[in-house]
């Protein structure tokens, strides 16, 4: 019983997620559609905290809801423009048949039952990996140093 | 962990990754570009919750790893948008198609 009543909830709290990222798609206002992503991002992080991974949870909804996703709404509400879509709704035809062959080729794979989830962090950090996250933030220095002169440059060629 | 709720977080995911691509192809202006992009990323981070089933000991830094390097991204895009702002004076993507360095 116990069983069903955890499925159910998870089904409920993914399919809010997957309507919320409807809701992005269908809405024509910046701002709303950044809200509506910001569901769909705790939606996630909600479905962590039903397998009890915590930290996880804690890590998207602070950092990158918390952080992004509030400075992606922030820019939305300064750019809040009203678009006209691009797309053609013939395009939802395709969308459907990839979304029902996925759907279909899930059910009938008959997807083995794994182990229970154990949080742990346990030889992971070797300094292997330290060196992989010391490159990692020496890229994104990098990157973001180089947008930064961009913008620099741009300025003092205008004065 | 049972199969249904493997099939439920993989269609989730599938699901929410293509209407990210959706949102992305259909998008006019740079920030329903990068609200797309979160998107993307929320599915990515979705489909790791197996992960920790099968490695639970690799699983918790893949999933440090992902969402800082996918944040880090974001905000680097974030900083593109300001400063394509600040160039062109708009941020519809037509601009970034036109646009571009002369040689």
């Amino acid at each position: 019983m116990n069983i069903e009543i955890a499925t159910l909830l998870l089904f409920a709290i993914a399919g809010v997620a997957v309507l919320s990222s409807l809701a992005v798609l269908l809405t024509r206002d910046n701002f709303y559609a950044s809200m509506f992503m910001s569901a769909t991002l705790i939606m996630v992080a909600g479905v962590y905290a039903f397998f009890n991974l915590q930290p996880v949870f804690v890590l998207i909804v602070f950092i990158f809801v918390g952080a992004i996703g509030i400075v992606t709404v922030a820019l939305a509400a300064t750019y809040r423009f009203a678009p006209e879509r691009q797309i053609s709704v013939i395009w939802a035809l395709p969308v459907i048949i990839t979304a029902f062959i996925l759907g279909f080729s899930i059910h009938i794979s008959n997807l083995a039952s794994l182990e229970k989830i154990q949080f742990a962090l346990q030889k992971f950090i070797t300094p292997e990996y330290l060196l992989l996250v010391l490159f990692l933030t020496a890229l994104i220095i990098l990157l973001m140093l180089s947008v930064l002169k961009m913008g620099i440059e741009k300025e003092v060629g205008r004065s | 962990m049972h199969g249904i709720e493997l099939s439920i977080i993989y269609v989730t995911s599938f699901a929410i990754l293509l209407v990210g691509y959706l949102t992305a192809i259909s998008s006019k202006d740079l920030i329903r570009l990068l609200i797309a992009l979160e998107l993307m990323f929320g599915a990515v981070f979705m489909s790791l919750i197996p992960l920790f089933s099968a490695f639970s000991n690799a699983s918790f830094g893949i999933a440090i790893i992902t969402i800082f390097t996918s944040s880090s991204e974001l905000l680097v895009l974030i900083a593109a948008i300001v400063t394509l702002d600040r160039q062109k004076k708009n941020i519809y993507t037509s601009s970034v198609t036109i646009g571009g360095d002369k040689l």
